[in-house]
């Protein structure tokens, strides 16, 4: 995690080690600020009504939802295979860039790890619920029971999505929670607040920045490391097989496994980019969270975002030419022209489109203009899912089983409550973690210019 | 109580590193070094290597056998079901649950191993040599009757530490 050498400087201000604490560490001990107060009432409103959502769809069904036997499938799995994208964020970041030995990475992967641990766990409300009977939900494990012994089918993309969700979510929170251990053992030995000292002292675990600890940290943040990369790439393949391995024109292709896992990244990507912005604006981190790290991710996003134009141009090319009319019809009768065209446009503009903007410095190096595309990438991220589950269920092979889906105010409300947790979540995050991997930024801290507390003045240089 | 360690606290990565150096050349034995940030330099030339991440690949290899031995156990051996007359032993399938059950017991057992041999859990308390070892300062603690006390403590006086503190 530690061990590389990077190009330039990557904090800004020439700071000093225990400034880094204290710059990183300053919200914790702040008061909450009044727009704080306000976002927490307002996510807890909107969460309010999502478990109204919730428990109207326990109680009564999910006959309160727009859902038919034609199109059994709406805004739950639209916004579960979204959040779950956005939940490819943080492993994005932490991994891909920790195996690649990214040092850049450093300031970045702690938000966005958190945000991560929290759109997964908004995912997991969807399909839990989507099963009508969730207090059956325990069906799904595989375990020697009364009705059988019935074992589950292994064969089931459905089964092996309940895994990898587990999976996803045990690992992303172990992760992130595992890169806290040192920076919570910092504010343990710095807080004046006794409650501070019991809390983050429990959560610490006794860490004291030893040698044994630090070895056995760094051999398990590769381990972990190493097998979430698999694990990122597998979740969002099988999410795809949920639907590749279903015979609805539309759904049944090849490409679907590499399409989901870079369109999840790519949403993850803006998320950060969001969430990053907002973040280094209200608590004034731009030294650490500088304007090189946001080209950066502003370069990668577009070019994910030209992996994704491929991918709609193959997809819609293949219709054509694999002369199968039922593809021809979804692609340019249902999706390109028809009934769905504004969905389609709007994913094909916004996530194919809009980020080849930021090919000019300019446009990339004006955060306001940056921001927005962020958001407008994940609007059409969220449109894409809509055209993959809404287009190709309305109207398949018989036309007498066409149908039409309209969301009712139960998904919609469920829909905010789960936006409504993210916010929270995200706003708890601000406060009560430090939100930039304290010990990281440390380490890479050496590498700027000269300053009055670096090693690079004794004239070592670079370790 | 009598003091049992001493330990060198130095403001900079590079004094501390020259101090460890020369304490292992002249062979004073270091008990630890509590650094804010992992220096390589300490971490390799200090100890046994960890084999933390040796264990983890042992893990994997037990909990794929395993888990393959299971699904075949349930879906083949004890309760075969036919669905769509597809073969019950149906092994390419097996492969994606067999992936993913593995990196999840990976997880669970290399952070068990981690809590154990780190010696890290919640609510455990270790004793805290230097309150600012997390913070900005790096401490080298040496074990009294270890040393020589006059020794070791010159030594890091030579190399820059700020202070020589006896705990």
């Amino acid at each position: 995690m530690y061990n590389t050498e990077v190009r330039g400087p990557l904090i800004l201000g020439n700071k000093v080690l225990d400034q880094i604490t204290r710059d990183i560490t300053s919200p914790l001990y702040a008061r909450p600020k009044f727009w704080w107060v306000v976002g927490l009432g307002i996510s807890s409103i909107m969460m309010l009504l999502g478990f109204w959502a919730i428990f109207t769809t326990v109680s009564q069904g999910i006959g309160t939802w727009g859902v038919n036997n034609t199109v059994g499938w709406g805004w739950a799995i639209i916004n579960f295979v979204w959040w779950i994208g956005i939940g490819h964020a943080g492993t994005a970041f932490s991994i891909f860039l920790l195996i690649l030995r990214q040092e850049w990475r450093s300031s970045i992967n702690r938000a966005a790890e958190a945000m991560t641990v929290v759109a997964v766990g908004c995912a997991a409300i969807f399909p839990a619920l989507h099963m009508g009977r969730i207090w059956d939900a325990f069906y799904i494990f595989p375990y020697p029971n009364t009705r059988g012994p019935l074992w589950v089918n292994y064969n089931s993309p459905l089964f092996w999505d309940f895994i990898a969700i587990s999976a996803y979510l045990l690992i992303s929170a172990s992760f992130w929670y595992l890169g806290m251990i040192p920076d919570f053992a910092t504010i343990r030995d710095n807080t004046k607040s006794k409650i501070k000292k019991a809390v983050y002292g429990f959560f610490a675990m006794g860490w004291r920045g030893s040698i044994g600890e630090w070895k056995r940290y760094e051999g398990l943040s590769y381990i972990l490391g190493g097998i979430a990369a698999v694990l990122v790439v597998s979740v969002h393949s099988i999410v795809s097989t949920d639907f590749a391995v279903a015979v609805e024109p539309g759904w049944h292709t090849t490409i679907f496994p590499p399409y989901f896992v870079v369109g999840a990244i790519f949403s993850g990507f803006a998320m950060v980019m969001t969430l990053m912005i907002i973040l280094r604006k209200i608590y004034k981190l731009e030294d650490y969270v500088t304007n090189a790290h946001l080209d950066k991710v502003a370069k990668i996003l577009i070019f994910i975002s030209l992996i994704m134009g491929t991918a709609y141009s193959t997809e819609i090319f293949l219709a054509w030419y694999s002369g199968n009319e039922y593809e021809i019809f979804t692609f340019f009768h249902n999706r390109i022209t028809g009934e769905f065209t504004v969905q389609f446009w709007c994913m094909f503009t916004f996530n194919a489109l809009v980020p080849q903007l930021m090919w000019f410095r300019k446009i990339r190096s004006n955060m306001l203009i940056v921001f927005i595309i962020s958001i407008l990438i994940n609007v059409g991220m969220w449109f894409e899912r809509f055209n993959i589950v809404v287009t190709s269920l309305t109207k398949d092979y018989l036309p007498s089983a066409w149908a039409t889906y309209s969301p009712t105010f139960v998904e919609i409300a469920m829909y905010l409550g789960t936006l409504g947790i993210f916010v929270f979540g995200v706003l708890l995050f601000f406060k009560y973690i430090p939100m930039i991997a304290i010990s990281e930024v440390k380490a890479v801290n050496k590498y700027q210019v000269p300053s009055t507390q670096s090693s690079v003045k004794k004239g070592n240089g670079r370790r | 109580m009598e003091a049992q360690y001493i330990m060198g606290v130095f403001d900079e990565e590079q004094s501390m590193l020259s101090a460890f150096r020369r304490m292992k050349e002249e062979e004073v034995e270091i008990e630890d070094v509590f650094m804010p940030y992992p220096v390589h330099e300490v971490l390799e030339n200090h100890g046994k290597k960890s084999k933390i991440t040796i264990v983890g690949w042992f893990y994997g290899l037990f909990a794929t056998l395993g888990v393959l031995a299971f699904l075949v156990y349930t879906a083949v051996i004890d309760w075969p079901l036919n669905y769509g007359g597809k073969p019950s032993n149906a092994f390419p399938s097996f492969l994606v649950v067999t992936i993913i059950l593995t990196i999840f017991s990976i997880t669970i057992l290399s952070l068990f191993t981690f809590s154990w041999r780190a010696n890290l859990w919640p609510s455990n308390q270790k004793p805290i040599f230097h309150e600012r070892a997390t913070d900005d300062k790096f401490v080298i603690l040496v074990k009294k009757d270890k040393v020589d006390v006059l020794k070791a403590s010159s030594l890091m006086k030579e190399t820059g530490a700020s202070e020589i503190i006896e705990k």
